[in-house]
């Protein structure tokens, strides 16, 4: 057999891919493995490190995170923020879902200015947005509430349907239609039909508005006064500056459920579930 | 199993683009009707509007007795077949079959009894556990027609159902779709832009073009009688040839010339007996359609031919049981592009046909097709609308041949030759005439007579078939037209008064014993006067307009000599005079600068009122000119 000559031209080429790839990789996972590490330091201060990594590595800073509660009270921040995300998981969901759907198959008056209305409203930051929020909050006496967190966020989801209502753009108006003849009313194909086949898109959404109050910091530091309702992310921020293997720990365990959460959701995120209902 | 009736169904989208214009069409019970025509001539938005699944913007819609407009799709006890088969993808075939059942909530073992009964005939039981996306195109196509049989709706819709299948499975599931109307009994109306689909399957077909319905006949007449060159181009394969022409008339021949090259035919006149006389003149343009099978290249048939032409052959197509010989009247023509002389010749298999050769063909002059080439209309209807004829009008008399006919007051015409041309409709079988029948022919259930009467001979048309072939003829001469030089020196009654107006709402207060009530009442305002509305005519309006928008709208409204009487009040007219025509004596008057003509038997002056007779009306909105009523 002939053995292939490697040009020198495309060897260069490739080592260069290759370098740029590691650079790339060594930007995005060296603070990873940075934070990885301190959570495993010993003595916790971060002006024990050498150079760059801590000099002792142990599990304490982990065991410290749920058994020293008296005063930074880490599981019970880990609950309050499963709770509100959850709820503003499935709420937010519920009217992502119902927006996308309905400005994808109902034609009514001035739905493409509000389409693109809301598009814009979902650009500003939610921070922007601050003032009017605690005082409205304050008004409807929902501060220091976790329900006012969750409604805020719940209320905010619907915002980003755009990529929902692709999605049920994709699904043929012909099944519903047949469906239309068949009996079903608009309610019916809604649960009957389309849902059935946008699970994919429903578990998307679902993850997707988990992650937002699951990781933010503005919301809840600005509405949640009390200690025992702190969310993971203010309660972390709360921490002594001599707690720093701690504040590690706590971040990367935060990662957690979203982990678990993502592989017990995974088997719905396939594509072709609305294969064969329609020729192309 | 029902009959549909649709009456001047219009679809207009907001943007003002019509999609179905006045649609009018009666189907039968059972019947299998096929809409065809290109893409765009909405054949798939009227059976979306017969689905209920577009709106329908004007017009009424029956399915059975009842009026459907208004009715959600499941109300209206119909079943629909996708191009793409639009299957449920998550749901077992089964399910898909049992979904419609389902949600009417038919009992359970009525389900299972009519999807395995329906999965039966469809061949697909083995399937029922399947998903969708495991089947193949033809098995798809199969379920989504089970699903629409196991509901047993009184008319299957079918929207290009075998669009998607290839040419060998086509052909297979249109035979087994025919099978299967034969089976159910029941009344299909099927879309396809495929022709031979349509010929085969339909047992009438409408033809479609850019929203107009071109032709409503059964497949035999579609072929043999095409309305206008668009139908006759449409249906058959290859496609008929056109070629532009001018006609002569030259004694009992008829000699056809060829614009486009030195090519000829003389014809006998007897071949094109209906062709409207004004075509013969050797001027106006007319183009001629001749279809491949109706020339012949035999060399026996050519010589016993009277009429023969020749062509250069181009090409030939060996297609096995046939040979389609492609070739030019144009015998120096030598290109490659098309030109308005290329003919197609279908010749027996296998014969010897060589590029270049001239070859001598002969055409069945009983399969000549005329039409106008401005108009594209059919100048060789089956039934003839005018009886075209050279007169002489002296005192006061009309003669044609050897007839003298007097002309009533209302006609009068100055002495001297004029043509005539009569209506077929406005020869009448209760007059003084002697005339023979020469020959009778029933055309859509009518019949079209030829009568011979003082030595001319003339087309009528009778709903019964002649007893006797000594018949008394009458002419209608409120329908005659006389022209001279071109000039309509008499014109016909018009068959329509039209007065422009709005649909208006009143609100009166009405004393009862008890109370005071207070009534909305919708009227017709007819040239600045208000005539109560029938509650038919308000409800084809409220239809037709979402809102208030039906009083901002302009309406044109039509009504007939004979639907509209002299009264006590009503919209005032000015009387003008009285044309009599013998029988019949009619009042013309005038309201605003419109003339109008009434219906009236003694003589009226001065100011009068009309009241046209609200059942008898018709009404049309001006700006989009969509009939409403």
């Amino acid at each position: 057999m002939k053995k292939r000559k490697i040009r020198p031209q495309k060897l260069f080429g490739v080592a260069i891919t290759y370098l740029a790839i590691l650079a790339v990789c060594f930007v995005f996972l060296f603070p990873i493995l940075w934070l990885v590490l301190a959570s495993f330091s010993k003595t916790g201060s971060i002006y024990s490190f050498r150079g760059f990594f801590p000099t002792e590595y142990s599990f304490d800073s982990f065991v410290k995170l749920f058994s020293d509660t008296e005063m930074y009270n880490y599981p019970r921040w880990f609950l309050n923020t499963l709770f509100i995300s959850l709820m503003s998981s499935l709420f937010g969901t519920t009217l992502t879902i119902l927006t996308a759907y309905c400005m994808s198959r109902f034609r009514f008056k001035s739905r493409k200015a509000l389409m693109k209305t809301t598009l814009v409203l979902g650009m500003f930051p939610s921070f922007m947005t601050m003032t009017a929020v605690y005082i409205l909050m304050t008004q409807f006496n929902l501060i220091n509430q976790q329900w006012g967190l969750i409604l805020i966020y719940s209320a905010g989801a619907p915002m980003g349907y755009l990529t929902q209502k692709g999605f049920f753009d994709t699904i043929s108006v012909s099944i519903d239609e047949a469906a239309r003849i068949d009996g079903a009313s608009n309610f019916k194909i809604f649960v009957r039909i389309t849902l059935p086949l946008a699970a994919p898109m429903i578990v998307y959404t679902l993850l997707s508005s988990f992650v937002w109050p699951w990781s933010d910091f503005i919301l809840p530091k600005l509405l949640l006064k009390n200690k025992d309702l702190y969310t993971v992310a203010v309660g972390l921020m709360a921490l002594d500056n001599t707690e720093f293997s701690r504040f590690a720990a706590g971040s990367v365990f935060i990662a957690v459920p979203i982990v678990i959460f993502y592989f017990a959701l995974s088997k719905f995120l396939i594509n072709g579930l609305s294969a064969g209902a329609v020729k192309q | 199993m029902a009959n549909l009736s649709l009456k001047h169904i219009y679809k207009v989208y907001p943007n003002g683009t019509k999609a179905v214009n006045d649609f009018n069409m009666e189907i039968a019970d059972k019947e299998f009707i096929v809409f065809v025509g290109p893409s765009g001539c909405g054949k798939s938005t009227t059976l979306r509007m017969i689905a209920g699944l577009e709106e329908i913007s004007a017009g009424e819609l029956k399915i059975g007795d009842v009026v459907v407009n208004d009715l959600e799709p499941k109300e209206r006890d119909i079943a629909m077949v996708f191009q793409n088969y639009a299957l449920y993808p998550h749901m077992t075939i089964y399910d898909n079959m049992a979904f419609g059942l389902q949600m009417q909530k038919t009992p359970k073992e009525e389900i299972d009894r009519r999807v395995k009964e329906a999965a039966e005939i469809l061949g697909i039981t083995e399937y029922l556990k399947r998903k969708p996306k495991e089947m193949s195109g033809g098995q798809r196509q199969r379920v989504a027609l089970g699903r629409a049989i196991v509901r047993e709706p009184k008319v299957m819709l079918l929207d290009e159902p075998l669009s998607n299948l290839d040419a060998k499975l086509r052909t297979q599931m249109r035979s087994e779709i025919v099978k299967l109307h034969h089976r159910l009994n029941t009344t299909f109306v099927y879309v396809t832009h495929d022709q031979v689909e349509a010929m085969t399957m339909g047992t009438r077909i409408v033809v479609m073009k850019l929203g107009y319905i071109q032709q409503i006949d059964t497949p035999k007449n579609l072929y043999l009688y095409p309305a206008n060159k668009f139908v006759a181009g449409f249906i058959g394969t290859p496609q008929m040839n056109f070629f532009d022409c001018t006609l002569k008339r030259e004694g009992g021949k008829v000699h056809i010339d060829f614009t486009e090259c030195d090519a000829g035919l003389d014809v006998p006149y007897d071949a094109l007996l209906k062709v409207m006389p004004q075509y013969l003149d050797g001027q106006k343009k007319v183009c001629v359609g001749l279809r491949a099978e109706d020339v012949t290249l035999e060399p026996e048939a050519v010589a016993n031919s009277a009429v023969t032409f020749k062509l250069k052959i181009s090409h030939v197509e060996e297609l096995g049981t046939e040979t389609l010989v492609y070739g030019d009247l144009d015998l120096n023509y030598s290109g490659i592009a098309e030109t308005g002389t290329k003919i197609v010749v279908k010749a027996a298999g296998f014969k010897d046909f060589r590029s270049g050769e001239i070859v001598e063909a002969a055409p069945n002059l009983n399969a000549l097709h005329l039409f106008d080439a401005e108009t594209e209309e059919s100048i060789l209807p089956r039934i003839p609308k005018e009886n075209f004829l050279s007169c002489t009008v002296k005192e006061g008399k009309l003669a044609f041949g050897s007839l003298f006919v007097p002309l009533p007051p209302a006609i009068p015409c100055a002495d001297g030759v004029a043509e005539l041309l009569l209506p077929s409709d406005a020869i009448t079988f209760d007059g003084e005439i002697p005339a023979k029948l020469c020959a009778s022919e029933e055309v859509d259930g009518k019949f079209l007579l030829t009568v011979e009467a003082g030595g001319v001979k003339l087309f009528a048309v009778a709903k019964e078939a002649p007893t006797s072939q000594e018949l008394k003829i009458g002419l209608d001469l409120k329908k005659i037209r006389i022209k001279r030089e071109g000039q309509d020196v008499v014109s016909p009654l018009p068959e329509i008064n039209t007065l422009d107006g709005a649909f208006v709402m009143e609100k009166v207060r009405e004393k009862t014993a008890e109370k005071r009530k207070k009534i909305v009442r919708y009227c017709m305002e007819i040239a600045g006067v208000r005539l109560g509305s029938t509650q038919e005519i308000n409800d084809k309006m409220f239809a037709a307009f979402s809102g208030r928008k039906v009083f901002n709208t302009q309406f044109r409204y039509e009504f007939s000599p004979y639907g509209v009487r002299i009264a006590e009040e009503g919209i005032p007219a000015k009387a003008e005079g009285v044309l009599d025509y013998g029988r019949e004596k009619f009042l013309k008057c005038t309201v605003g600068e419109r003339e109008l003509y009434v219906l009236c038997d003694k003589e009226i002056s001065g100011d009068i009122f009309l009241l046209p007779d609200p059942e008898q009306i018709g009404i049309v909105e001006k700006e989009r000119d969509i009939r409403i009523v």
